[in-house]
């Protein structure tokens, strides 16, 4: 009877005050995020190739479309001093499940220990510290960007796969820290997580729980000067990758546990209202594990194959009353294809994609929440197949033009 | 000469009446009698975020633009946009929470009073006994 009387006692008392138990909570959760609308106009593309009889690319029709890019909402809270929990979910695309559009993810999920300034444990799913850029990629108000350096433009993940393969997109734990020495600052930071799509039984996809036995290592070396910021950066994990050509039989290429090895160097800084960012990335592929044709195992295949990319991008600007950003940016990225020369006996060779985007911008601080942005873009896109044994070159071209218009909204 | 002199002594008075000497302040807590511009600046920028006595370092703001906020801002070197520019980025990478920004010197008192490990900055007419000064600004100019 006695435990009855607590029982309504404790009952009565929550149901008269919800927030009681909150009361003696002394860190308060805190839900914020941003969001990014465009508009982009994309005039028709321009087609060409220096051999009209092998390859045809085709001119893409203007497009114009409004788009939510990006919405990201964060929920944080400090569970004491030294702790604190971190939760990002991101909406990509005009996401909408009924029209099968864009993606929803949670892209952060982890909790912080941080012993002091020198030393920081993070563990859950986390976004790892790889050059400058890669940890904030997504955070639209602080880029002058409406369509950013290409690897790191997430709402283009859908369809093109160096926004994965150019920097790690996600680990699980992380150490970090900074480490004053005189006037510098040494950063670091050490991660571990998945490969990112291992599984070990292969008839089943991936599922994002899947027992790996291998993983992704990788880490950064900082060092800060006042306004002056210098970094370099390696990870090191296994792929698999697998893909499929059709001609007089079935090639399949199976490229398991590849070894990859990004490598990465960062430089930015200040000096008065100037500002420049600039990154270089390498990925470098193991070598193919396996041809199969028509299911078997080919023990005759000859050539060569690569997977290997190269990146690069710098972006100068300059601040105007603290408000007015115009910028100026160019990036450019490499990437090494393979493809069948011939198929009797069979013969591999090694292309080349190239992509470089000159853009200017400008973006205008409203206030401390809205900003507004325009950029033009000229996007090239370039695939090379060399001839083995000859110094001809096929070639096709696609030159894109982009026009965006974008309102960055922090809340 | 005599209204050269009068004018440049005008100019002095003007001057030194515009821009207050501004005081920085902390909890009585805080186990720092004199601050080093490079540690105050850490504690600005995020780099520092714990006493030597592992409590937090706690700071504060102030949100109009005023010359006692000019005055802070100009003395650690950085704009007040830069610096809105670090916060945001690491309260998006979820390092760390921005400052408090109050709307006066008095209330920017009274939290730093009251707030275990906390720092913040005043004109050094508003200075009182409930906190402790750890650093006094060089007069603009000087």
């Amino acid at each position: 009877m006695r435990i009855m009387r607590t029982l309504f006692i404790f009952v009565t008392m929550l149901c008269l005050n919800p927030i009681l138990l909150a009361q003696g909570d002394e860190y308060p959760i805190n839900i914020f995020g941003y969001f990014q609308n465009s508009f982009q106009h994309w005039p028709q593309s321009e087609a060409t190739t220096t051999h009209p009889q092998y390859l045809n690319p085709t001119e893409q029709s203007a497009r114009n479309f409004f788009n939510l890019q990006q919405l990201n909402l964060f929920l944080s809270k400090d569970i004491s001093q030294h702790w604190r929990a971190f939760v990002n979910f991101e909406v990509l695309n005009t996401f909408s499940s009924q029209r099968q559009w864009g993606s929803f993810n949670l892209e952060e999920a982890w909790v912080r220990y941080k012993a002091s300034d020198q030393f920081s444990l993070k563990l859950g799913l986390l976004i790892p510290v790889f050059n400058n850029l890669n940890e904030i990629k997504n955070r639209t108000p602080l880029l002058p960007y409406i369509i950013r350096p290409l690897i790191y433009e997430t709402s283009f993940s859908e369809f093109f796969s160096a926004v994965e393969e150019g920097a790690p997109a996600r680990a699980f734990a992380q150490v970090s820290g900074i480490i004053p020495s005189g006037k510098a600052k040494l950063d670091y930071a050490f991660y571990v997580g998945n490969s990112p799509n291992i599984n070990n039984e292969r008839e089943i996809a991936q599922t994002g729980a899947d027992t790996t036995d291998t993983f992704l290592i990788g880490g950064r070396i900082g060092l800060r000067l006042k306004n002056f910021k210098i970094g370099f950066s390696a990870t090191h994990e296994n792929v698999n990758l697998h893909f499929v050509e059709i001609g007089i039989a079935r090639y399949d290429f199976i490229y398991n546990e590849v070894s990859r090895i990004r490598l990465g160097s960062d430089l930015s800084f200040h000096l008065g209202d100037f500002s420049f960012a600039g990154e270089w990335i390498a990925a470098n592929y193991g070598d193919i594990s396996e041809i199969r044709i028509d299911g078997e195992i080919s023990k005759d295949s000859r050539g060569e194959t690569s997977f290997d990319g190269k990146f690069y991008y710098g972006t100068l600007g300059y601040l105007i009353k603290e408000r007015v950003f115009p910028y100026a940016s160019y990036w450019y990225i490499s990437h090494d294809f393979t493809y069948i020369a011939a198929e009797l006996p069979l013969f591999t060779a090694v292309g080349i994609t190239t992509i470089d985007g000159p853009t200017v911008g400008l973006s205008f601080k409203l206030n401390d929440r809205i900003t507004f942005k325009g950029q033009y873009l000229s996007v090239s896109i370039k695939d090379e197949f060399p001839i083995p044994f000859s110094t001809i070159k096929l070639v096709q071209e696609q030159r894109y033009k982009i026009f965006a218009a974008a309102a960055s909204v922090f809340f | 000469m005599k209204q050269f002199i009068l004018t440049i002594s005008c100019l002095t008075l003007w001057i030194n009446g515009a821009f207050p000497q501004v005081a920085v302040i902390a909890h009585k807590s805080v186990p720092v009698d004199v601050i080093e511009k490079s540690d105050l600046l850490d504690c600005y920028t995020g780099d520092k975020s714990f006493w030597s006595d592992d409590k937090r370092v706690i700071i504060f703001d102030l949100k109009e633009k005023g010359d006692t906020r000019d005055a802070f801002y100009k003395y650690l070197g950085i704009s007040s946009t830069r610096m809105k520019s670090i916060w945001m980025k690491r309260m998006l990478s979820g390092d760390a929470d921005p400052p408090e920004f109050l709307e006066s010197e008095d209330k920017m008192l009274q939290k730093v009073a009251s707030t275990k490990g906390a720092i913040g900055f005043v004109s050094k007419a508003k200075v009182s006994d409930k906190v402790k000064m750890i650093l006094l600004l060089p007069r603009e100019g000087n």
